[in-house]
């Protein structure tokens, strides 16, 4: 019926409205996906489509159909899709770069004095590019955006309401991840000059450790506080002190068993602290729709992060840490 | 040569480290895990260059990097130019003044070779205001100016090694602590490598250690030989030679044996005093369990 109007005399015209009072049949569909549609009904086919989704998914079906127009349009989906995430994490990337140089600039700015004729960098920026390099580059940075970018896409494409406390969950150990990273003869190619170097050892360890939090603590907070939410979780800023207790501990336990080790026995604590009690709540107390126990692992958060106390212990840790790091200060100067 | 030792002990004295060398070490003991790395070793060095030799697994890397202040020694007492090298302020100070080529060293991608003596000049706590200077004189010094501005991952083996030796000598060391430097070059490169370490050794304490006797022979003033964690022998290269030759008078007149086809078939006095000295501990200790620690004029 729709068909029989479209192809009627009267024809689209060149000039004839997008929402027309017609429609796109299934046969019309076909030949337009062999590209047997005359020039004129296809153009106004395809202005009518970008207008009406009905017949939109009419089209699509009737194109996926023809394999050679359905192999295309799986190679163009793969490259639009592969250039926007090359943009979006470049994008990202860049901007969390330009925050952290931004951040550590200020504080190198006084005292050293610049020196440009020898150098093609500004001397602080490449001080500051030097310091906190290594923590940046790499494989831990494309980890923490590929979790970040992964989180918004499956909280907000997929709609999967558990985004959130996962995120949080996954959240304090990315930054003891970061450290394990960036610093140490593993690490670090340039770590057995630096290691024989007033400014190679627990400076530069510091310093780096600063700039994996000075990424991860905003763009992981952002990102948690942009995820919908789920409730009873704790708000999106709660794992600030817990993230930032974990990452000194796992420094100081480092100056006993190396930091590779310490950031693996950090997380894994952490991991079973907060996964063990909800598989082991899991078939009384689902929670979720799916088999994911949402409920269930936000009440763990809520536990473990929710409120004074709780606040207050983990602020406690950090200090603890932060102390201990102190206290094995000589050993951690040369690991 | 005897002139060279004798200069080298009034420098000593005229720095007023007579009592201790600017690099003293006492009954230094390193463990990799179950194995005896360094075994109670004694050394006391003052400035000049020293050559550390000895075979694979003798201990060279492990002592070289406790200098360094990389590795930690298990027992013992390491002092660098009058620093106690195990607090934090005193271990600071030393590490500014010391100079180290490791044996296999990396680099960020993308550095050029000025970044990357630059970069080692920020570690070392050169004065910001002197570090462009600095960088530009330590590339100079090893023949690299030319290539300031190449990436280190377009130069050659032996090119990557020189840039290692400007990183290590831009802050001026008073201690220079370098690891198979000879590694990788060329045989010219080699002969301007000594000229450089002779140079720096009329000022600095030079520790090289190396497999290439040549190398000993030609540019130290002091010889350390290492094996199975001890130091076997100290002496300079002359007196090394001269091992040698007491070696080859004992055994004149014997059968030609196995080792003095191996004396025949290495090059000069030097390498032949190196082989000599090695049988003799080997031997040694084959018969009476603690091998007794030769000494030479040196000492």
């Amino acid at each position: 019926m729709t068909g029989e109007r479209f192809e009627g005399s009267e024809g689209p015209g060149v000039f004839a409205p997008a929402r027309a009072a017609w429609h796109v049949d299934v046969a019309v569909g076909a030949r337009y996906a062999e590209g047997t549609l005359s020039e004129p009904e296809a153009w106004s086919l395809e202005m009518h489509v970008e207008g009406c989704s009905r017949c939109a998914a009419t089209v699509s079906v009737a194109v996926r159909a023809t394999a050679p127009a359905g192999a295309v349009l799986e190679e163009v989906r793969g490259a639009v899709l592969g250039g926007v995430r090359e943009a979006v994490l470049g994008g990202v990337r860049e901007a969390a770069l330009e925050e952290v140089r931004g951040a550590l600039l200020a504080d190198v700015l006084e005292g050293a004095a610049p020196q440009r004729p020898t150098t093609p960098l500004p001397q602080h920026l490449a001080r500051v590019l030097w310091a906190a390099g290594p923590a940046l580059r790499g494989s831990w940075l494309i980890a923490l955006l590929v979790v970040c970018v992964g989180a918004v896409v499956l909280g907000y494409g997929a709609g999967f309401a558990g985004t959130r406390p996962l995120l949080l969950a996954l959240a304090p150990v990315l930054p003891v991840a970061g450290v394990a990273f960036s610093y140490g003869p593993h690490a670090d190619p340039m770590y057995e000059i630096g290691a024989a170097s007033p400014s190679g050892g627990l400076r530069l360890l510091l310093t780096r450790s600063a700039a994996v939090l000075g990424v991860s603590l905003p763009l992981l907070t952002a990102v948690s506080a942009l995820l919908p939410d789920a409730p009873g979780l704790p708000a999106a800023p709660a794992w600030l002190l817990p993230g930032l207790a974990l990452t000194l501990g796992a420094l100081a336990l480092g100056s006993y068993v190396g930091s590779r080790t310490a950031a693996g026995v950090v997380s894994a604590g952490w991991a079973s602290a907060v996964l063990l009690p909800v598989l082991a709540a899991q078939p009384g107390d689902g929670g979720g729709a799916g088999t994911f126990p949402v409920a269930a692992l936000a009440g763990q958060l809520a536990r473990y992060l929710s409120g004074g106390p709780a606040q207050s212990a983990w602020a406690a840790a950090a200090l603890l840490g932060a102390a201990l790091v102190l206290v094995r200060r000589g050993r951690l100067e040369n690991l | 040569m005897n002139a060279t030792h004798e200069s080298t002990d009034t420098m000593t004295a005229k720095t007023g480290t007579a009592k201790t060398g600017t690099v003293h070490v006492s009954g230094l003991t390193v463990r990799h895990r179950r194995t005896v790395a360094l075994d109670g070793i004694d050394l006391d060095l003052g400035p000049g260059v020293h050559g550390l030799l000895g075979p694979n697994g003798a201990g060279k890397t492990s002592l070289i990097r406790v200098l360094a202040t990389v590795s930690r020694p298990a027992a013992g007492r390491v002092t660098l130019l009058g620093h106690e090298c195990t607090v934090h302020p005193e271990l600071t100070a030393a590490r500014r003044r010391i100079g180290y080529l490791p044996q296999d060293f990396g680099y960020y991608p993308g550095f050029t070779v000025r970044d990357f003596v630059a970069y080692v000049a920020w570690l070392k706590q050169v004065p910001g205001d002197a570090a462009g200077a600095a960088v530009e004189r330590a590339v100079a010094r090893v023949g690299l100016t030319d290539r300031i501005d190449a990436k280190l991952k377009t130069l050659s083996g032996g090119t990557v090694r020189r840039a290692g030796l400007a990183q290590a000598i831009v802050n001026d060391p008073d201690v220079l602590l370098l690891d198979e430097p000879t590694a990788g070059l060329d045989p010219e490169q080699r002969v301007a490598f000594r000229e450089l370490v002779r140079e720096l050794g009329e000022e600095a304490t030079v520790l090289v250690s190396t497999h290439l006797v040549e190398d000993v022979a030609v540019a130290c003033t002091g010889v350390t030989l290492l094996e199975g964690g001890r130091v076997v022998y100290r002496g300079t290269p002359e007196s090394l030679a001269a091992e040698a030759e007491t070696e080859a008078e004992a055994e004149a007149g014997r059968a030609v044996t196995t080792a003095a086809v191996a004396g025949a078939l290495s090059g000069g006095p030097v390498e032949r005093g190196y082989l000599a000295v090695l049988r003799d501990h080997r031997a040694a200790a084959s018969v009476t369990a603690p091998p007794a620690s030769r000494t030479g004029a040196h000492r």
